[in-house]
Protein backbone atom coordinates (compact mmCIF):
# COMPACT_ATOMS: atom_id res chain seq x y z
CA UNK A 1 0.00 0.00 0.00
CA UNK A 2 1.42 3.31 -1.22
CA UNK A 3 1.08 6.27 1.38
CA UNK A 4 0.39 9.86 0.66
CA UNK A 5 1.51 12.65 3.58
CA UNK A 6 0.24 15.80 2.50
CA UNK A 7 0.57 19.25 4.42
CA UNK A 8 0.12 17.85 7.69
CA UNK A 9 0.46 20.07 10.47
CA UNK A 10 -0.17 19.52 14.22
CA UNK A 11 -0.23 20.96 17.21
CA UNK A 12 -0.70 20.38 21.02
CA UNK A 13 -2.50 22.43 23.37
CA UNK A 14 -0.08 22.42 26.93
CA UNK A 15 -0.96 24.64 29.64
CA UNK A 16 -3.35 27.00 27.42
CA UNK A 17 -0.17 27.28 25.16
CA UNK A 18 -0.25 26.15 21.47
CA UNK A 19 2.97 23.77 20.85
CA UNK A 20 3.31 23.02 16.85
CA UNK A 21 4.72 19.49 16.81
CA UNK A 22 4.70 19.11 13.14
CA UNK A 23 4.56 21.67 10.61
CA UNK A 24 3.91 21.08 6.84
CA UNK A 25 4.62 17.46 6.54
CA UNK A 26 4.96 16.31 3.05
CA UNK A 27 6.35 12.52 1.87
CA UNK A 28 5.13 10.26 -0.61
CA UNK A 29 5.75 6.51 0.82
CA UNK A 30 5.68 3.69 -2.34
CA UNK A 31 4.02 0.51 -1.79
CA UNK A 32 6.26 -2.30 -0.18
CA UNK A 33 8.89 0.48 0.46
CA UNK A 34 11.18 0.65 4.39
CA UNK A 35 10.87 3.99 5.14
CA UNK A 36 12.91 5.24 8.17
CA UNK A 37 11.73 8.79 9.97
CA UNK A 38 15.06 9.33 12.01
CA UNK A 39 15.10 12.27 13.92
CA UNK A 40 15.54 13.76 17.46
CA UNK A 41 13.95 13.17 19.99
CA UNK A 42 10.74 15.52 20.42
CA UNK A 43 10.70 15.85 16.56
CA UNK A 44 7.47 14.43 16.47
CA UNK A 45 8.39 10.89 14.86
CA UNK A 46 5.67 9.18 17.23
CA UNK A 47 3.02 11.69 16.61
CA UNK A 48 3.84 11.31 12.80
CA UNK A 49 3.08 7.61 12.83
CA UNK A 50 -0.01 7.93 15.27
CA UNK A 51 -1.07 10.34 12.62
CA UNK A 52 -0.93 7.81 9.66
CA UNK A 53 -2.39 4.92 11.81
CA UNK A 54 -5.12 7.06 12.43
CA UNK A 55 -4.89 6.94 15.93
CA UNK A 56 -4.22 10.93 15.74
CA UNK A 57 -6.18 13.75 14.22
CA UNK A 58 -3.90 16.62 12.05
CA UNK A 59 -4.75 20.25 12.11
CA UNK A 60 -4.55 20.36 8.95
CA UNK A 61 -3.56 18.51 6.01
CA UNK A 62 -4.85 14.47 5.04
CA UNK A 63 -2.91 11.08 4.54
CA UNK A 64 -4.17 8.74 2.30
CA UNK A 65 -3.15 4.95 2.47
CA UNK A 66 -3.70 3.73 -1.07
CA UNK A 67 -5.67 7.09 -1.65
CA UNK A 68 -8.26 6.37 0.86
CA UNK A 69 -8.36 9.24 3.58
CA UNK A 70 -6.84 7.88 6.79
CA UNK A 71 -9.64 8.84 9.57
CA UNK A 72 -9.35 6.30 12.38
CA UNK A 73 -7.34 3.07 13.16
CA UNK A 74 -7.89 0.29 11.02
CA UNK A 75 -6.20 -3.11 10.76
CA UNK A 76 -4.63 -2.52 7.54
CA UNK A 77 -2.31 -0.30 9.45
CA UNK A 78 -0.34 -2.23 12.58
CA UNK A 79 1.22 -0.85 14.69
CA UNK A 80 4.58 -1.90 16.85
CA UNK A 81 4.43 0.44 20.12
CA UNK A 82 7.52 1.88 21.65
CA UNK A 83 5.99 0.56 24.99
CA UNK A 84 5.02 -2.88 25.28
CA UNK A 85 1.77 -3.59 24.23
CA UNK A 86 0.80 -7.48 24.49
CA UNK A 87 -2.13 -8.21 26.82
CA UNK A 88 -0.64 -9.30 29.88
CA UNK A 89 -3.92 -11.51 30.60
CA UNK A 90 -3.66 -13.57 27.55
CA UNK A 91 -0.72 -16.25 26.64
CA UNK A 92 1.87 -15.84 23.65
CA UNK A 93 -0.66 -17.51 21.56
CA UNK A 94 -3.50 -16.01 22.43
CA UNK A 95 -1.96 -12.19 22.07
CA UNK A 96 -0.62 -13.26 18.33
CA UNK A 97 -4.43 -14.69 17.77
CA UNK A 98 -6.11 -11.50 19.04
CA UNK A 99 -6.65 -9.78 15.32
CA UNK A 100 -7.68 -13.18 14.62
CA UNK A 101 -9.69 -14.09 16.79
CA UNK A 102 -12.15 -10.60 15.91
CA UNK A 103 -13.10 -12.38 12.71
CA UNK A 104 -15.12 -15.07 12.55
CA UNK A 105 -12.22 -16.77 10.40
CA UNK A 106 -12.12 -20.85 12.34
CA UNK A 107 -10.58 -20.84 15.16
CA UNK A 108 -8.32 -23.94 14.21
CA UNK A 109 -7.05 -22.58 11.14
CA UNK A 110 -6.01 -19.64 13.52
CA UNK A 111 -4.23 -21.95 15.83
CA UNK A 112 -2.26 -23.26 13.05
CA UNK A 113 -1.13 -20.08 11.26
CA UNK A 114 -0.17 -18.62 14.24
CA UNK A 115 1.83 -21.63 15.60
CA UNK A 116 3.25 -21.83 12.05
CA UNK A 117 4.84 -17.97 12.37
CA UNK A 118 5.85 -18.16 16.08
CA UNK A 119 8.12 -21.30 14.96
CA UNK A 120 9.91 -19.16 12.21
CA UNK A 121 10.82 -16.41 14.36
CA UNK A 122 12.09 -19.25 17.47
CA UNK A 123 9.24 -18.55 19.61
CA UNK A 124 7.49 -21.98 19.55
CA UNK A 125 8.66 -22.75 23.07
CA UNK A 126 7.36 -19.70 25.22
CA UNK A 127 3.84 -20.25 22.99
CA UNK A 128 2.43 -21.02 26.20
CA UNK A 129 3.73 -18.19 28.71
CA UNK A 130 2.37 -14.96 29.64
CA UNK A 131 3.73 -11.47 28.36
CA UNK A 132 5.42 -10.79 32.17
CA UNK A 133 7.79 -14.27 31.33
CA UNK A 134 9.10 -12.97 28.59
CA UNK A 135 12.25 -10.87 27.89
CA UNK A 136 11.95 -7.53 26.13
CA UNK A 137 12.81 -8.91 22.96
CA UNK A 138 10.47 -11.74 23.19
CA UNK A 139 7.89 -8.97 23.93
CA UNK A 140 8.69 -6.90 20.50
CA UNK A 141 9.10 -10.09 18.41
CA UNK A 142 5.32 -11.33 19.63
CA UNK A 143 3.56 -7.59 18.98
CA UNK A 144 4.95 -8.12 15.64
CA UNK A 145 4.03 -11.56 14.60
CA UNK A 146 0.62 -10.24 16.47
CA UNK A 147 0.39 -7.53 13.08
CA UNK A 148 1.38 -10.00 10.34
CA UNK A 149 -0.77 -12.39 11.47
CA UNK A 150 -3.57 -9.92 10.54
CA UNK A 151 -2.08 -9.84 7.17
CA UNK A 152 -1.29 -6.05 7.36
CA UNK A 153 0.09 -4.67 4.16
CA UNK A 154 1.52 -1.66 6.04
CA UNK A 155 3.42 -2.05 9.32
CA UNK A 156 4.37 1.33 11.43
CA UNK A 157 6.92 0.90 14.12
CA UNK A 158 7.84 3.10 16.88
CA UNK A 159 11.63 2.54 17.55
CA UNK A 160 10.63 -1.16 18.63
CA UNK A 161 14.13 -2.31 19.18
CA UNK A 162 15.39 0.89 21.41
CA UNK A 163 14.77 -1.48 24.58
CA UNK A 164 17.06 -4.01 23.41
CA UNK A 165 20.96 -4.29 23.39
CA UNK A 166 22.74 -4.48 20.53
CA UNK A 167 23.44 -8.12 19.81
CA UNK A 168 19.48 -8.77 19.80
CA UNK A 169 18.66 -5.24 18.18
CA UNK A 170 21.01 -6.29 14.92
CA UNK A 171 19.18 -9.66 15.09
CA UNK A 172 15.86 -8.55 15.05
CA UNK A 173 16.36 -6.15 12.57
CA UNK A 174 17.67 -8.79 10.52
CA UNK A 175 14.82 -11.02 11.11
CA UNK A 176 12.71 -7.64 9.71
CA UNK A 177 14.18 -7.46 6.60
CA UNK A 178 13.27 -11.42 6.57
CA UNK A 179 9.56 -10.80 7.19
CA UNK A 180 9.37 -7.32 5.34
CA UNK A 181 10.71 -9.46 1.85
CA UNK A 182 8.53 -12.39 2.66
CA UNK A 183 5.45 -10.40 3.26
CA UNK A 184 6.64 -7.22 0.84
CA UNK A 185 4.71 -5.28 3.55
CA UNK A 186 5.06 -1.39 3.77
CA UNK A 187 6.88 -0.31 6.75
CA UNK A 188 7.44 3.11 8.66
CA UNK A 189 10.30 2.63 10.80
CA UNK A 190 10.61 5.31 13.71
CA UNK A 191 14.58 5.20 15.06
CA UNK A 192 16.82 7.93 16.87
CA UNK A 193 19.82 5.30 16.09
CA UNK A 194 21.42 6.60 12.49
CA UNK A 195 22.92 3.14 12.40
CA UNK A 196 19.18 1.11 12.30
CA UNK A 197 18.07 3.80 10.04
CA UNK A 198 20.83 3.11 7.26
CA UNK A 199 20.75 -0.92 8.11
CA UNK A 200 17.13 -0.91 7.69
CA UNK A 201 15.43 2.04 5.26
CA UNK A 202 14.75 2.39 1.63
CA UNK A 203 14.60 5.83 2.33
CA UNK A 204 15.26 7.84 5.36
CA UNK A 205 13.26 11.01 6.42
CA UNK A 206 15.71 13.16 8.49
CA UNK A 207 13.33 15.16 10.59
CA UNK A 208 14.23 18.22 12.69
CA UNK A 209 12.82 19.82 15.84
CA UNK A 210 10.70 22.30 17.17
CA UNK A 211 8.36 22.59 15.22
CA UNK A 212 9.00 19.03 13.86
CA UNK A 213 9.14 19.39 9.81
CA UNK A 214 11.21 17.04 7.16
CA UNK A 215 14.59 18.20 6.40
CA UNK A 216 15.96 15.66 4.07
CA UNK A 217 14.90 12.61 1.92
CA UNK A 218 18.09 10.25 1.74
CA UNK A 219 17.95 7.01 -0.78
CA UNK A 220 20.51 4.08 0.96
CA UNK A 221 20.81 2.32 -2.08
CA UNK A 222 22.88 -0.64 -0.70
CA UNK A 223 21.88 -4.05 -1.29
CA UNK A 224 20.23 -6.68 0.97
CA UNK A 225 21.25 -7.69 3.95
CA UNK A 226 23.25 -5.03 4.63
CA UNK A 227 27.16 -5.70 5.65
CA UNK A 228 27.59 -2.91 8.54
CA UNK A 229 30.94 -3.08 7.91
CA UNK A 230 31.55 -2.33 4.33
CA UNK A 231 33.06 1.14 3.15
CA UNK A 232 29.54 2.05 1.53
CA UNK A 233 27.86 1.71 4.84
CA UNK A 234 29.91 3.55 6.43
CA UNK A 235 29.59 6.51 4.16
CA UNK A 236 26.26 6.80 4.26
CA UNK A 237 26.00 6.27 8.17
CA UNK A 238 28.81 9.29 7.91
CA UNK A 239 26.09 11.26 5.23
CA UNK A 240 23.21 10.57 7.02
CA UNK A 241 25.22 12.02 10.33
CA UNK A 242 26.05 14.89 8.80
CA UNK A 243 22.46 15.90 7.45
CA UNK A 244 21.14 15.08 10.49
CA UNK A 245 23.69 17.54 12.45
CA UNK A 246 23.29 20.79 9.93
CA UNK A 247 21.97 23.94 11.46
CA UNK A 248 22.69 22.49 14.75
CA UNK B 1 11.23 -19.11 59.04
CA UNK B 2 9.77 -20.45 62.11
CA UNK B 3 9.90 -17.35 64.30
CA UNK B 4 8.16 -15.51 61.10
CA UNK B 5 5.42 -17.88 61.42
CA UNK B 6 4.60 -17.41 64.96
CA UNK B 7 5.36 -13.55 64.93
CA UNK B 8 1.42 -12.66 64.80
CA UNK B 9 0.47 -15.39 67.68
CA UNK B 10 2.26 -13.49 70.17
CA UNK B 11 -0.19 -10.50 70.61
CA UNK B 12 -3.71 -12.87 70.49
CA UNK B 13 -1.70 -14.57 73.21
CA UNK B 14 -0.78 -11.43 75.06
CA UNK B 15 -3.96 -10.16 74.88
CA UNK B 16 -5.88 -13.74 76.15
CA UNK B 17 -3.08 -13.52 79.16
CA UNK B 18 -4.26 -9.95 80.21
CA UNK B 19 -8.33 -11.24 79.19
CA UNK B 20 -7.73 -14.38 81.28
CA UNK B 21 -6.21 -12.21 84.36
CA UNK B 22 -8.45 -9.23 84.62
CA UNK B 23 -11.63 -11.53 84.60
CA UNK B 24 -11.07 -15.15 85.97
CA UNK B 25 -8.02 -14.34 89.20
CA UNK B 26 -8.02 -10.66 89.68
CA UNK B 27 -11.81 -10.70 89.22
CA UNK B 28 -11.69 -6.97 88.08
CA UNK B 29 -14.91 -7.36 85.70
CA UNK B 30 -18.02 -8.89 86.33
CA UNK B 31 -19.03 -11.53 83.47
CA UNK B 32 -21.78 -9.69 81.84
CA UNK B 33 -19.37 -6.85 81.16
CA UNK B 34 -16.89 -8.69 80.26
CA UNK B 35 -17.14 -12.43 80.13
CA UNK B 36 -13.65 -14.59 81.11
CA UNK B 37 -12.00 -16.80 78.57
CA UNK B 38 -13.25 -19.79 79.85
CA UNK B 39 -16.79 -18.25 79.45
CA UNK B 40 -16.48 -17.94 76.09
CA UNK B 41 -14.93 -21.57 75.60
CA UNK B 42 -17.38 -23.37 77.68
CA UNK B 43 -19.84 -21.42 75.21
CA UNK B 44 -18.18 -22.11 72.42
CA UNK B 45 -18.10 -25.82 73.09
CA UNK B 46 -22.24 -25.82 74.07
CA UNK B 47 -22.68 -23.90 70.73
CA UNK B 48 -19.96 -26.29 68.43
CA UNK B 49 -21.94 -29.47 69.89
CA UNK B 50 -25.26 -28.60 69.42
CA UNK B 51 -24.39 -27.78 65.90
CA UNK B 52 -25.60 -24.63 66.33
CA UNK B 53 -22.53 -22.44 65.84
CA UNK B 54 -22.02 -24.83 62.43
CA UNK B 55 -25.75 -23.67 60.96
CA UNK B 56 -25.47 -20.20 61.74
CA UNK B 57 -22.81 -20.07 60.11
CA UNK B 58 -23.77 -21.39 57.30
CA UNK B 59 -27.27 -19.32 57.11
CA UNK B 60 -24.82 -16.16 57.50
CA UNK B 61 -22.88 -17.50 54.95
CA UNK B 62 -26.11 -18.10 52.33
CA UNK B 63 -26.94 -14.38 53.26
CA UNK B 64 -23.61 -12.71 52.74
CA UNK B 65 -22.87 -14.71 49.44
CA UNK B 66 -26.13 -14.09 48.38
CA UNK B 67 -26.01 -9.88 48.92
CA UNK B 68 -22.54 -10.24 47.35
CA UNK B 69 -24.01 -12.33 44.18
CA UNK B 70 -26.95 -9.91 43.97
CA UNK B 71 -24.46 -6.97 44.05
CA UNK B 72 -22.18 -8.23 41.36
CA UNK B 73 -24.72 -9.20 38.96
CA UNK B 74 -25.59 -5.74 38.91
CA UNK B 75 -22.29 -3.69 40.45
CA UNK B 76 -20.23 -5.52 37.41
CA UNK B 77 -21.56 -5.05 34.69
CA UNK B 78 -22.74 -1.07 35.18
CA UNK B 79 -18.91 -0.58 36.82
CA UNK B 80 -17.55 -1.49 33.14
CA UNK B 81 -20.56 0.83 31.20
CA UNK B 82 -19.53 3.29 33.39
CA UNK B 83 -16.46 3.08 33.41
CA UNK B 84 -16.58 3.30 29.47
CA UNK B 85 -18.57 6.23 29.13
CA UNK B 86 -17.23 9.21 30.48
CA UNK B 87 -21.18 10.87 29.78
CA UNK B 88 -22.56 7.83 31.87
CA UNK B 89 -20.19 8.16 34.46
CA UNK B 90 -20.89 11.73 34.49
CA UNK B 91 -24.39 11.56 34.60
CA UNK B 92 -24.54 8.83 37.69
CA UNK B 93 -21.12 10.35 39.60
CA UNK B 94 -23.85 12.60 42.15
CA UNK B 95 -26.37 9.54 42.84
CA UNK B 96 -23.34 7.36 43.59
CA UNK B 97 -21.70 10.01 45.94
CA UNK B 98 -25.08 10.51 47.83
CA UNK B 99 -25.64 6.48 47.74
CA UNK B 100 -22.59 5.58 48.95
CA UNK B 101 -22.00 6.71 52.24
CA UNK B 102 -25.46 5.69 53.67
CA UNK B 103 -24.91 3.55 56.04
CA UNK B 104 -26.39 0.31 55.11
CA UNK B 105 -28.37 0.09 58.68
CA UNK B 106 -30.39 2.66 57.32
CA UNK B 107 -31.97 0.44 54.56
CA UNK B 108 -33.57 -1.47 57.47
CA UNK B 109 -37.39 -0.20 57.37
CA UNK B 110 -37.44 0.11 53.43
CA UNK B 111 -36.05 -3.15 53.45
CA UNK B 112 -38.86 -4.14 55.60
CA UNK B 113 -41.91 -2.63 53.88
CA UNK B 114 -40.32 -4.08 50.43
CA UNK B 115 -39.23 -6.82 51.11
CA UNK B 116 -40.99 -8.13 54.63
CA UNK B 117 -38.91 -10.09 56.91
CA UNK B 118 -36.92 -12.92 57.12
CA UNK B 119 -33.86 -13.61 54.94
CA UNK B 120 -34.51 -11.28 51.89
CA UNK B 121 -34.29 -8.47 53.47
CA UNK B 122 -31.11 -9.59 55.29
CA UNK B 123 -29.55 -10.15 51.65
CA UNK B 124 -30.96 -6.98 50.77
CA UNK B 125 -29.12 -5.23 53.26
CA UNK B 126 -26.24 -7.06 52.68
CA UNK B 127 -26.44 -5.91 49.15
CA UNK B 128 -26.47 -2.38 49.99
CA UNK B 129 -23.43 -2.23 51.70
CA UNK B 130 -21.36 -4.26 49.29
CA UNK B 131 -22.95 -2.60 46.02
CA UNK B 132 -20.73 0.74 46.28
CA UNK B 133 -17.61 -1.00 46.66
CA UNK B 134 -17.85 -3.63 43.54
CA UNK B 135 -19.17 -0.81 41.95
CA UNK B 136 -16.29 2.08 42.01
CA UNK B 137 -13.72 -0.87 41.77
CA UNK B 138 -15.16 -1.74 38.63
CA UNK B 139 -15.40 1.66 37.18
CA UNK B 140 -11.58 2.45 38.33
CA UNK B 141 -10.18 -0.74 37.08
CA UNK B 142 -11.89 0.06 33.75
CA UNK B 143 -10.71 3.19 33.92
CA UNK B 144 -7.19 2.51 34.40
CA UNK B 145 -7.61 -0.04 31.33
CA UNK B 146 -3.62 1.09 29.70
CA UNK B 147 -4.20 3.36 26.46
CA UNK B 148 -1.41 1.76 24.88
CA UNK B 149 -3.46 -1.65 25.06
CA UNK B 150 -6.70 0.08 23.90
CA UNK B 151 -5.07 1.27 20.99
CA UNK B 152 -3.32 -1.74 20.52
CA UNK B 153 -6.45 -3.78 19.85
CA UNK B 154 -7.78 -0.93 17.76
CA UNK B 155 -4.85 -1.53 15.30
CA UNK B 156 -5.64 -5.02 14.96
CA UNK B 157 -9.29 -4.28 13.87
CA UNK B 158 -10.84 -4.14 17.33
CA UNK B 159 -14.25 -2.14 16.95
CA UNK B 160 -15.88 -0.71 20.43
CA UNK B 161 -17.43 -3.85 21.51
CA UNK B 162 -14.80 -5.79 20.91
CA UNK B 163 -12.39 -3.27 23.07
CA UNK B 164 -14.89 -3.57 25.70
CA UNK B 165 -15.34 -6.96 26.31
CA UNK B 166 -12.11 -8.01 24.97
CA UNK B 167 -9.32 -5.31 26.26
CA UNK B 168 -11.13 -2.97 29.02
CA UNK B 169 -12.95 -6.21 31.03
CA UNK B 170 -10.01 -8.44 31.59
CA UNK B 171 -7.67 -5.82 32.28
CA UNK B 172 -10.44 -4.55 35.00
CA UNK B 173 -10.74 -8.36 36.50
CA UNK B 174 -8.06 -7.35 39.38
CA UNK B 175 -9.75 -4.43 39.82
CA UNK B 176 -13.12 -5.71 40.07
CA UNK B 177 -11.60 -8.77 42.74
CA UNK B 178 -10.31 -6.22 44.65
CA UNK B 179 -13.83 -4.89 44.73
CA UNK B 180 -15.54 -8.01 45.66
CA UNK B 181 -13.20 -8.63 48.70
CA UNK B 182 -13.40 -5.39 49.92
CA UNK B 183 -17.35 -6.09 49.67
CA UNK B 184 -16.90 -9.44 51.04
CA UNK B 185 -15.37 -7.32 54.33
CA UNK B 186 -18.54 -4.84 54.38
CA UNK B 187 -21.08 -7.89 53.95
CA UNK B 188 -19.64 -9.44 56.93
CA UNK B 189 -19.84 -6.29 59.21
CA UNK B 190 -23.67 -5.79 57.98
CA UNK B 191 -25.05 -9.37 59.35
CA UNK B 192 -25.82 -8.27 62.58
CA UNK B 193 -28.17 -5.48 60.95
CA UNK B 194 -29.00 -7.77 58.11
CA UNK B 195 -30.61 -9.96 61.06
CA UNK B 196 -32.18 -7.72 62.81
CA UNK B 197 -35.18 -7.96 60.68
CA UNK B 198 -36.96 -10.85 61.72
CA UNK B 199 -34.22 -13.43 61.33
CA UNK B 200 -34.48 -16.46 63.43
CA UNK B 201 -30.73 -17.60 62.68
CA UNK B 202 -27.63 -16.74 61.65
CA UNK B 203 -24.63 -15.25 63.47
CA UNK B 204 -26.07 -11.94 64.04
CA UNK B 205 -29.40 -13.53 65.21
CA UNK B 206 -27.28 -15.15 67.54
CA UNK B 207 -25.12 -12.39 68.89
CA UNK B 208 -28.35 -9.95 69.01
CA UNK B 209 -30.22 -12.77 71.19
CA UNK B 210 -26.96 -13.52 73.69
CA UNK B 211 -26.85 -9.88 73.93
CA UNK B 212 -30.35 -9.69 75.10
CA UNK B 213 -29.88 -12.79 77.47
CA UNK B 214 -26.33 -11.23 78.99
CA UNK B 215 -24.93 -14.46 77.64
CA UNK B 216 -21.90 -12.47 76.95
CA UNK B 217 -19.96 -15.98 76.70
CA UNK B 218 -21.97 -16.65 73.50
CA UNK B 219 -21.77 -13.30 72.11
CA UNK B 220 -18.16 -13.20 71.94
CA UNK B 221 -18.31 -16.51 70.35
CA UNK B 222 -20.29 -14.75 67.99
CA UNK B 223 -18.32 -12.24 67.06
CA UNK B 224 -14.65 -14.55 67.15
CA UNK B 225 -16.94 -16.85 64.58
CA UNK B 226 -17.57 -13.83 62.06
CA UNK B 227 -13.87 -12.35 62.47
CA UNK B 228 -12.79 -15.90 61.40
CA UNK B 229 -14.47 -16.21 58.48
CA UNK B 230 -14.07 -13.09 57.56
CA UNK B 231 -10.34 -14.25 58.48
CA UNK B 232 -10.62 -17.22 55.88
CA UNK B 233 -12.51 -15.95 53.11
CA UNK B 234 -9.56 -12.55 52.90
CA UNK B 235 -7.21 -15.29 52.59
CA UNK B 236 -8.87 -16.75 49.93
CA UNK B 237 -9.56 -13.82 47.32
CA UNK B 238 -5.96 -13.02 48.56
CA UNK B 239 -4.81 -16.05 47.21
CA UNK B 240 -7.18 -15.38 44.02
CA UNK B 241 -5.70 -12.11 43.40
CA UNK B 242 -2.01 -13.72 43.27
CA UNK B 243 -3.35 -15.91 40.50
CA UNK B 244 -4.60 -13.19 38.61
CA UNK B 245 -1.86 -10.03 39.14
CA UNK B 246 -0.01 -10.16 36.21
N1 LIG C 1 -0.52 14.11 23.92
C1 LIG C 1 0.34 15.14 23.90
N2 LIG C 1 0.04 16.31 24.49
C2 LIG C 1 0.88 17.36 24.46
N3 LIG C 1 2.08 17.33 23.86
C3 LIG C 1 2.47 16.20 23.24
C4 LIG C 1 1.62 15.04 23.24
N4 LIG C 1 2.25 14.05 22.56
C5 LIG C 1 3.43 14.59 22.18
N5 LIG C 1 3.56 15.86 22.58
C6 LIG C 1 4.70 16.75 22.31
O1 LIG C 1 4.98 16.70 20.94
C7 LIG C 1 6.37 16.69 20.69
C8 LIG C 1 6.73 15.52 19.82
O2 LIG C 1 6.48 14.31 20.51
P1 LIG C 1 6.76 12.89 19.88
O3 LIG C 1 6.44 11.89 20.92
O4 LIG C 1 6.06 12.77 18.59
O5 LIG C 1 8.33 12.97 19.64
P2 LIG C 1 9.33 11.83 19.19
O6 LIG C 1 10.06 12.36 18.02
O7 LIG C 1 8.62 10.55 19.03
O8 LIG C 1 10.33 11.77 20.42
P3 LIG C 1 11.10 10.49 21.04
O9 LIG C 1 12.24 10.20 20.14
O10 LIG C 1 11.55 11.00 22.36
O11 LIG C 1 10.12 9.37 21.14
C9 LIG C 1 7.03 16.66 22.05
O12 LIG C 1 7.49 17.95 22.33
C10 LIG C 1 5.97 16.26 22.99
O13 LIG C 1 6.15 16.90 24.23
MG1 LIG D 1 8.63 8.69 20.05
Amino acid sequence: MSIKIKNINKSYSAHEKEVKVLENINFDINDGELICLLGPSGCGKTTLLRLIAGLEKANSGEIYVNDELVSKPSKDRGFIFQQYSLFPWLNVLDNVMFGLNLTNESKEENLKSAKRYLERVGLSDVENNYPHELSGGMKQRVAIIRSLLNHTPVLLMDEPFSALDMQNRHKLQEQLIGVWKRFENTIVFVTHDVDEAVYLGDKIVIMDKNPGKVKKIVDIELPRLRNRESIEFIEAQNKVKNLLDVGD
Amino acid sequence: MNRKKFTPLILPIIILIIWYLITSVFNLVTSYVLPSPINVFESAITLFSSGKLFTDSIDTLFKVFGGMLFASIVAIPLGILLGWSKTLEEMSSFVISVLRPIPPVAWIPFSILWFGIGTVPAIFIIFMGCVFPILIYTIDGVKRTDKVLIEAAQTLGAGDFDILYRVMLPSAVPYIVSGLKVGIGIALMCTISAEMIGSSSGLGFLILTATNLFDTGTTVVGMLTIGVIGLVLDYIFGKIQKQIFW
